[in-house]
């Protein structure tokens, strides 16, 4: 068991986003969370990360204890996440950008550098290397992002809609380039909205609804289930008809 | 009976303080900001009710609203120039900015009036009233009073009133609230003009008792800083009690170590909050 | 580009040699140590990005110390030198702790609270001199004195603590620890999340920056012989590290020396031109080129040459060899 969350729970206030959330994935998996807006799914993500503490609940890593742990503690025991909104450091160039990654295993500047270039080179960004990221695209930052992340040598990836917002054409690059580090060992956890990324990427889907876990399993078979209609329809009918 | 005295002449102060640092936790509240010039935003409403003393032989009264008037508009105008802009720039910026302005207006202020204290005109507000063996000067009496007045009003505006409603959404969650047809643009400019306003206010009541001259907003924006800090960022009602203790708390070590250590105690006071409890007394984590 | 740091240092190292004036020496030597003090503010103001606005507080630690070490038990200045940046990385640790761990401006106000706390109660304390402050040994009682007529010793002397300073911020702009402050600078949650220990990392950038401002200190209390709380503490002290180090380029590593060259020699024509500090011009100066960096290039002189000026000039030359 690579990630166990145990009945966690987040209250923000008298607000309780997630009620009682509890997971397992195996190492090398691919899993996929979704959820409508407000489910719950971000927060859940975010305790896992380590950026979040749970109000209740535990959660495992490779058998450490990290709920309390920082968001710092889990980088260094292997779990790397992006961010919806990518959090590129806009003033370093790129190569920075991903050495910053890189030094929590090579605290050696060359070390360091050579490794975020060879980063660089499988993601396809060696292009880019010495520009600015704030000169990036958002496809560009988001694949900076999870350059960057992997120059952390992670052995659980968090994606939070690391795939939003890409041209069909960036997308298929993108889910490439998400295979492919899958490829190498790494367990990925992917937070998508688009069903096509989750249907073509995750073996597995967790679907999040009013804060709890409503159904899991194969994502064929999970899409067919009426809860999850009922949660996607019920929000959708909703947005109807407020339009 | 000496020390019933200082205690009430401290949180008739503490209510002055509290009107002004309630602007800075508004500021901060809704833009997570924090204005490094607003004690030379009380400063500039002490000289600009001098001024509408002088030129316009204005009373108390009259005063009081041109430091509002003059100071809502140096807000707003101070927010388009400058602060919109920083707000979206780098932390660096922020605190350039407001800290420039401090500077700026500070010894604009110097240059023009000099260094030198002043005191008010006397006014129609002058005398003190006997309540039971405690003597309080009327113009503090009647600035305490204004002051509380105007801090509850500042409260039940942001919590009773549609406008109130609005400017928290603005603080809340900027997109939701320009789909709700809100503009933030404007709501924070408000915001803006409502905290330096009642900075003016404050310094045209402490004016009343207290002569000034351009260097007391240095000890004012830190006075805000504890305030703020104690009563818990961001919130009126915090700022209000914390403002009320600060007073009380500056008032009675003035009374007790002497006046020159009444503002040492108050910023060892801040320095001892981080420690103990940064997230301030009366506020939640 | 290489050999321009080379070229300053050399016209650095020539200028009291070339300038013989005592105007001009005693401005060099006052560039270099208001250099040396931004500089400092930059490890943490500007690579990490937490705007410390009560530096003065380990300036004046650094000025005091020595000269009250001589108050007590008549020793030479340079011996209190260690104990001043002691004092200040003490300071560093009492404000820096509580408040890194929390976000935003907190910090700043820290920085503020404290500096004026510091300057109230060293204005009031008989033992370090009140308000009217402390001064070092009027005659020179042998060489360990450091008292020279002239400003070219001085100059030399502080020119080497610069360099020192430099030496160790170019250091650091090169490792893990550079890295990663302008990481926390840029975005704190996203450095946190590649393992960054940020609040750790912003407590020694702080700690390192104070020592190196305290020697800055040093300096000063050396070639002055006399200071008081608000030559030491001033708010004013914390003023104009910040705008030297804004000025030229917060985060670069020679932003504040740039900052400090050109603004220096400015100020010593301004406070002629405006008839002294006396009017308040000079600051009213100072408030509005901080207002105007914020609002228009927060990276300064520096930022604005590489982002804007160079670009139109390489354009330019770019179009003159177009066919």
């Amino acid at each position: 068991m690579l990630l166990e969350a145990k009945e966690v729970s987040r209250a923000f206030g008298s607000f309780l986003a997630v009620d009682g959330a509890s997971l397992e994935i195996e190492e090398g998996e691919i899993v996929g969370l979704i959820g409508p807006n407000g489910a719950g799914k971000s927060t859940f993500f975010n305790c896992i990360a380590g950026d979040l503490a749970p109000t209740a609940g535990r959660i495992l890593f490779a058998g450490h204890d990290v709920t309390e742990r920082s968001a710092e503690a889990h980088a260094r025991l292997g779990i790397g996440r992006t961010f919806q909104v990518p959090a590129t450091f806009t003033d370093m160039t790129v190569l920075e950008n991903v050495m910053v990654g890189a030094f929590l295993r090579h605290p050696e500047r060359a070390a360091a550098r050579a490794r975020a270039l060879e980063i660089l080179k499988r993601t396809g960004l060696s292009g880019v290397a010495f520009q600015r990221a704030r000169g990036l695209g958002t496809p560009g930052r988001k694949r900076l992002e999870i350059a960057r992340v992997l120059a952390t040598g992670p052995r659980l990836m968090l994606l939070d809609e690391a795939l939003a917002g890409l041209t069909p054409a960036e997308l298929q690059g993108a889910i490439a380039l998400v295979r492919a580090i899958h490829e190498e060992g790494v367990t990925l956890v992917v937070v998508e909205h688009i069903m096509e990324v989750i249907l073509g990427l995750a073996r597995r889907v967790i679907v999040f609804n009013e804060g709890r876990i409503i159904a899991e399993g194969p994502p064929q078979r999970v899409v067919g289930e009426p809860a999850v209609i009922e949660a996607y329809l019920g929000r959708a009918h909703l947005g109807r008809r407020k339009a | 009976m000496i020390l019933l005295q200082v205690i009430a002449a401290g949180l008739l102060l503490g209510a002055v303080y509290a009107l002004f640092s309630s602007g800075l936790a508004l500021i901060w509240g809704m833009m997570n900001f924090i204005n490094f010039a607003h004690g030379e935003f009380v400063m500039a409403g002490m000289y600009v009710a001098f001024l509408a003393v002088v030129w316009l032989k204005a009373g108390p009264a009259g005063f009081t609203l041109a430091a509002a008037c003059g100071l809502f508009i140096l807000g707003v105008v101070i927010y388009f120039a400058l602060i919109r802009e920083v707000l979206r720039g780098p932390m660096l910026a922020q605190i350039l900015s407001t800290f420039g302005l401090a500077l700026f207006l500070r010894y604009a202020a110097f240059f023009i009036f000099s260094p030198n204290f002043v005191t008010l005109p006397q006014t129609a507000l002058t005398g003190t009233v006997d309540l039971d063996g405690i003597y309080l000067s009327v113009p503090q009496l009647v600035a305490g009073a204004v002051a509380l007045i105007l801090t509850l009003a500042l409260h039940l505006l942001l919590s009773r009133t549609q406008l109130g409603s609005r400017l928290l959404a603005v603080a809340e969650d900027r997109e939701a609230a320009m789909l709700m047809g809100i503009r933030p643009d404007r709501m924070q400019a408000l915001a803006w003009g409502l905290s330096a306003a009642s900075a003016g206010i404050a310094g045209a009541l402490i004016a009343l008792s207290f002569p000034f001259s351009p260097e007391v907003g240095g000890s004012f924006v830190i006075i805000a800083f504890v305030v703020v800090a104690l009563g818990g960022f961001g919130s009126v009602p915090g700022a209000m009690i914390a403002g009320l203790i600060i007073g009380l708390i500056e008032s009675l070590s003035a009374y007790w170590f002497g006046p020159v250590y009444k503002d040492v105690v108050v910023y060892g006071l801040f320095v001892a909050l981080l420690w103990l409890r940064p997230q301030g007394l009366l506020g939640t984590q | 580009m290489r050999w321009r740091p080379f070229a300053l240092a050399a016209a650095l190292l020539v200028y009291p040699l070339l300038f013989r004036g005592a105007f001009y020496q005693d401005m060099g030597a006052l560039v270099l140590i208001q250099a040396t003090s931004a500089s400092a503010w930059n490890i943490v103001g500007g690579y990490a990005g937490q705007v410390s606005v009560g530096h003065a507080v380990f300036f004046g630690a650094g000025a005091y110390l020595p000269v009250l070490f001589y108050e007590l038990w008549q020793l030479p200045l340079f011996v209190g030198v260690p104990a001043g940046i002691a004092v200040s990385l003490a300071f560093a640790f009492i404000i820096g702790l509580p408040t890194f761990r929390l976000r935003g401006h907190y910090f700043s106000m820290a920085t503020i609270a404290v500096a004026e706390l510091v300057r109230l109660i060293v204005s009031n304390s008989g033992f370090l001199g009140g308000a009217i402050g402390l001064m070092g040994p009027a005659r020179p009682r042998g060489w360990w004195d450091l008292v020279f007529r002239s400003a070219v010793p001085y100059y030399y002397i502080f020119l080497a603590v610069l360099g020192l300073v430099l030496l160790a911020t170019w250091q650091m702009e090169r490792s893990r620890f550079g890295y990663y402050l302008r990481a926390i600078r840029a975005d704190e949650r996203a450095a946190k999340s590649l393992g960054v220990p940020v609040s750790r990392y912003k407590l020694y950038a702080f700690m390192l920056s104070a020592a190196f401002t305290a020697a800055a200190g040093s300096l000063y209390i050396i070639k002055t012989g006399f200071i008081d709380p608000e030559s030491g503490f001033g708010i004013l002290v914390s003023v104009q590290m910040i705008i030297i180090a804004a000025l030229g380029g917060a985060g670069t590593l020679l932003g504040p020396l740039l900052g400090a060259i050109l603004l220096v020699p400015l100020q010593t024509a301004t406070n002629t031109w405006f008839g002294g500090g006396a009017t308040g011009l000079t600051y009213i100066f100072y408030g509005g080129i901080i207002m105007l960096i914020a609002r228009f290039e927060p990276g300064g002189l520096i930022e604005l040459w590489r982002l804007r000026i160079a670009p139109l000039l390489l354009r330019r030359r770019g179009d003159a060899h177009a066919p």
